[in-house]
């Protein structure tokens, strides 16, 4: 595949604006013309979940940019680090919620989707993957749905692993890289599948665990963390988040606690208005709209 | 000429011809060190000259027909004139013979007295003394020199025993001194030749107490003090008891906006060390308004029956002109205005008019809409920032007829909205449009406003600092859902120039050059009334934040083209690679064809339709 060849250069700060389709899913929420091919948001849009300055870590830094980021919790952080141009939009996947409630005569959920920590391009896992499935096993009473990572979903290897456990495997998709190959509608298929669950669980606190809460699905977070190769220890790693956040942890949670805590740390009561949001990612005016 | 009008300013020089040729006149004492060849009337010279509608006002309850009345120092004329039109006997001590003269002229019914304060006849007593220009302008440069604390004795002597002293004490500490920034100033005025700020002088009353104190060894007892804001000079907000040093009173929230405004017309344009606004209001949030005060206005009487005196908590009033009001409020904590001096006729300008009847609203618990604002904006609360703005513009668009609104709510900012438990309200403000105004417009202005200062005085928000004024203001009222773009700013704009130039008299070249600097605030802009110097260099710190940025904006763009020119080559490569297999080349020469069809195609069409067309038009001329 093209996209995975190394470009000239580190990954870039905007082509990370268009991961897993953020940056089409806020254009649809703007109203904008052709949100498929949004304009240039004007500054960095955290792409993940993290417990560190709303930027993944490595990231290329044009000093002075924005940084929008999706909770004010992340916002201070972030100026601790001495960013400063920082400003909270919150999540793009609270916008599609916003966008996408859910329907009144929804199928009833059943069952857990699991998201095995994954590691991305640049860092590979090491952990028992057997043993995870078997106290995933243990502890889901209904059918078991194994969503996996993309580079882990094209390992046969694991994958076959997981189907032999009798879950279903599948995968989000691609969620692009240096503009190209992107699952515009990553998202809304993630949306699609938590939909489907009662239950969303992973052996680490993510982006995906904190999804499902705001969805309102219980969430839980147990079982081996797996670590990555390098993980970066700058913001405490793994033992921090079963510190800061130990409410989504264990086999079974609190679905009001989880739910409250992940509509702060995916800034759903921050969500800005159509036009509020246009002004602030430098999009133009929605006076400006027909043309 | 001294040296400091030959190396600055051209003076004039006494015109002692005119001086000769002038006539004489009976109501002028010389009384012994008067100055000649000098003026207190002069802004280069000497520090402006007291009035205001508020020291009218409260002039006005002492002097009548029957009393005497002592003016000593340099007045603005207004304020004699109505001391005389009450009917006093009023006498009026300058120091400058061609002042002491000219008033002699001009004001047959005043006596003149040109000379010293040291001079005056100790014997001679009057029922009021009005001292509002203080005592710094009661020395003269000729003969003995008194001490403030002297001069004060001085005044307090010559009232009479039933009667009344009103002075305005200069307050060392004010915020006026704080904020000065006028580098030379020390020897800007021909009038400092010993300097007016000398703070070493352990004599001079230095509290609002130490003066009472200074007062009561001559034997006189304040029974109202005031602190008087923005300026000695002009003092058109006064803080009485009740309100002064009260955090919790019902005023307090009019008395910040009052404040602000007073500030912003006193200030505006002039250079100063940091926005007193800013000052004051930490200062009023601590109570201590008291000890920050330009100025201390006390009315003291004397021993015997002198006229009750009157207690205000709130006073405001107009630096020129007698419009001037007070804002109280009752026992049960309901606020009102009442409209102490009228206006002297109804004022038009711009298409607006000026409010003769200013409201308040009458609940005790509430707070000022700007003030909220600030405070979310600097504690990032978005959430509660979205409902107070949406708040805010269903009150204001309930209030309009087919999207126009008109009276006052039509050009009040966000400091003029005073919100309580049952809503938006409209503080007292000062011009209402005569024609409606588009309420998005009006709106507009509002939040464009404070987006202004949000930017220009360097205070926190939740946006970018990098923001201009129409970026930050297409965000707040983005939350409301009102899409903005600078088209729409520019007409808040005009109607804003309209304001300020009603308010402050704008000629047209002003008027232009107000409006190029408020569209233009951005990052690196300072402020656009007040010349803070602090906020100066924020914004020039902004303006270096944003250059910098914007040089690593340009490299990374550089890396950023040079990357993407290395993809768009590769993708080049793949199509060439593609267009040499067969299929390739099939598609290509397919679309090669279909284009040309489509082009002929059309070229045919239109030229069969120009042809039938001529045809008919042929057969018709037939």
């Amino acid at each position: 595949m093209a996209a995975h060849q190394q470009p000239a250069m580190d990954e870039g700060m905007h082509h990370a604006n268009y991961h897993y389709g953020h940056a089409h899913l806020l254009a649809r929420y703007c109203e904008l013309p052709d949100p498929l091919h949004p304009p240039r948001l004007q500054g960095y849009l955290q792409h993940g979940w993290n417990m560190g300055d709303g930027l993944a870590p490595g990231t290329p830094f044009v000093d002075g940019s924005k940084i929008f980021v999706w909770s004010e919790e992340t916002r201070r952080r972030s100026w601790s680090q001495g960013r400063r141009d920082v400003i909270v939009v919150g999540a793009p996947f609270a916008y599609l919620l916003e966008m996408e409630p859910e329907p009144a005569d929804a199928p009833e959920p059943e069952g857990t989707i699991f998201y095995p920590f994954h590691g991305w391009e640049g860092q590979q896992i090491s952990g028992d993957h057997q043993k995870l499935i078997d106290e995933v096993k243990k502890v889901e009473t209904g059918p078991v749905t194994a969503c996996l990572y993309w580079n882990e979903y094209r390992m046969k290897g694991v994958r076959k692993i997981y189907e032999n456990a009798g879950f279903r495997v599948i995968c989000h998709g691609y969620r692009g890289f240096w503009w190209r190959d992107h699952n515009r509608e990553f998202l809304v298929g993630q949306l699609k599948e938590l939909r489907r669950h009662r239950r969303v669980v992973s052996n680490r606190l993510c982006s995906a665990v904190w999804y499902g809460a705001l969805a309102g699905r219980e969430a839980a977070v147990y079982g081996d963390p797996m670590v990555l190769d390098n993980a970066d220890p700058t913001f405490g790693g793994e033992p921090r988040l079963r510190r800061q956040w130990p409410e989504l942890y264990g086999h079974h949670t609190d679905n009001a606690v989880t739910h409250a805590l992940a509509r702060k740390q995916l800034g759903a009561d921050e969500l800005a208005r159509p036009d509020e949001l246009r002004a602030i990612l430098g999009w133009p005016a929605s006076t400006e709209r027909v043309k | 000429m001294s040296e400091r009008s030959a190396a600055l300013l051209p003076n004039q020089g006494t015109d002692f011809a005119a001086a000769l040729s002038a006539p004489p006149v009976n109501n002028l004492r010389r009384i012994g060190g008067e100055m000649f060849a000098w003026s207190d009337r002069d802004p280069q010279r000497s520090e402006p000259l007291p009035r205001g509608a508020v020291l009218r006002h409260l002039l006005s309850r002492y002097a009548g027909p029957g009393r005497t009345v002592l003016v000593a120092g340099p007045h603005a004329d207004e304020v004699v004139v109505a001391l005389a039109d009450s009917g006093a006997a009023v006498t009026w001590l300058l120091r400058s013979l061609i002042d002491a003269e000219d008033a002699a002229r001009n004001h047959s019914r005043v006596t003149v007295l040109a000379g010293a304060a040291v001079k005056l006849d100790a014997a001679e007593k009057f029922d009021l003394v009005v001292a509002a220009d203080g005592v710094d302008r009661l020395n003269s440069a000729e003969g003995e020199q008194m001490t403030p604390a002297q001069l004060i004795d001085r005044l307090a002597e010559t009232v009479q025993p039933d009667g009344v002293l009103l002075l305005v004490h200069d307050n060392r500490l004010g915020v006026h001194h704080t904020v000065r920034l006028e580098p030379g100033s020390r020897e800007r005025l021909d009038s400092d030749w010993y300097p007016a700020d000398d703070e070493n002088d352990v004599e001079r009353p230095a509290s609002p107490e130490q003066l009472a104190a200074r007062l009561a060894e001559s034997g006189l007892t304040v029974a109202a003090s005031y602190a008087a804001f923005p300026e000695p000079a002009t003092p058109t907000v006064l803080v009485g008891e009740g309100l002064l040093g009260t955090v919790g009173s019902p005023l307090r929230p009019r008395l910040g906006t009052a404040l602000s405004q007073a500030f912003a017309a006193a200030f505006r344009g002039r250079p100063v060390l940091s926005d007193p606004r800013r000052l004051v209001n930490r200062a009023l949030r601590a109570g201590a308004e008291g000890t920050v005060a330009p100025a201390w206005l006390v009315i003291a009487r004397g021993p015997g029956e002198a006229p009750a005196v009157d207690r205000h908590a709130l006073l405001i009033g107009d630096a020129q002109g007698t419009f001037a009001y007070e804002v109280a409020s009752a026992a049960d904590g309901e606020v009102h205005t009442t409209v102490l001096e009228p206006l002297e006729g109804p004022i038009e300008r711009e298409g607006l008019r000026r409010v003769s009847e200013p409201k308040a609203p009458g609940a005790d618990a509430g707070y000022v809409l700007e003030e909220r604002l600030e405070h979310l904006a600097a504690t990032s609360d978005l959430r509660q920032m979205r409902v107070e703005l949406t708040q805010y513009d269903t009150w204001l668009r309930a209030q309009a007829q087919d999207g126009l609104v008109s009276g006052p709510v039509a050009l009040a900012g966000l400091a003029d909205v005073f919100v309580t438990e049952h809503g938006p309200s409209l503080l007292p403000t000062r011009w209402e449009s005569i024609e409606p105004v588009p309420v998005d417009t009006a709106e507009i202005r509002a939040v464009w406003q404070f987006a202004v200062q949000l930017i220009t005085s360097g205070q926190a928000h939740p946006w970018s600092l990098t923001s201009n004024a129409v970026d930050l203001t297409a965000t707040m009222l983005g939350m409301v859902g009102l899409g903005v773009d600078a088209d729409r700013v520019r007409d808040a704009v005009d109607l804003h120039v309209r304001i300020e130039a009603a308010d402050q008299g704008l000629n047209l070249s002003d008027q232009h050059d107000r409006r190029l600097q408020l569209l233009s605030v951005s990052p690196g802009a300072a402020q656009v009334d007040v010349a803070g110097y602090r906020e100066l260099t924020e914004a020039l710190w902004r303006q270096r934040y944003q250059a910098s940025h914007l040089l690593a904006m340009m490299e990374w763009t550089e890396q950023i083209i040079k990357s993407r020119d290395l993809q768009v080559s590769k993708m080049d490569w793949e199509v060439q690679f593609y267009k040499k297999t067969w299929a390739g080349r099939f598609l290509w020469i397919s679309r090669s064809a279909y284009r040309v069809i489509m082009r002929d195609g059309r070229k045919f069409v239109r030229g069969r339709r120009a042809r039938k067309a001529a045809e008919a038009q042929a057969n018709a001329v037939r």
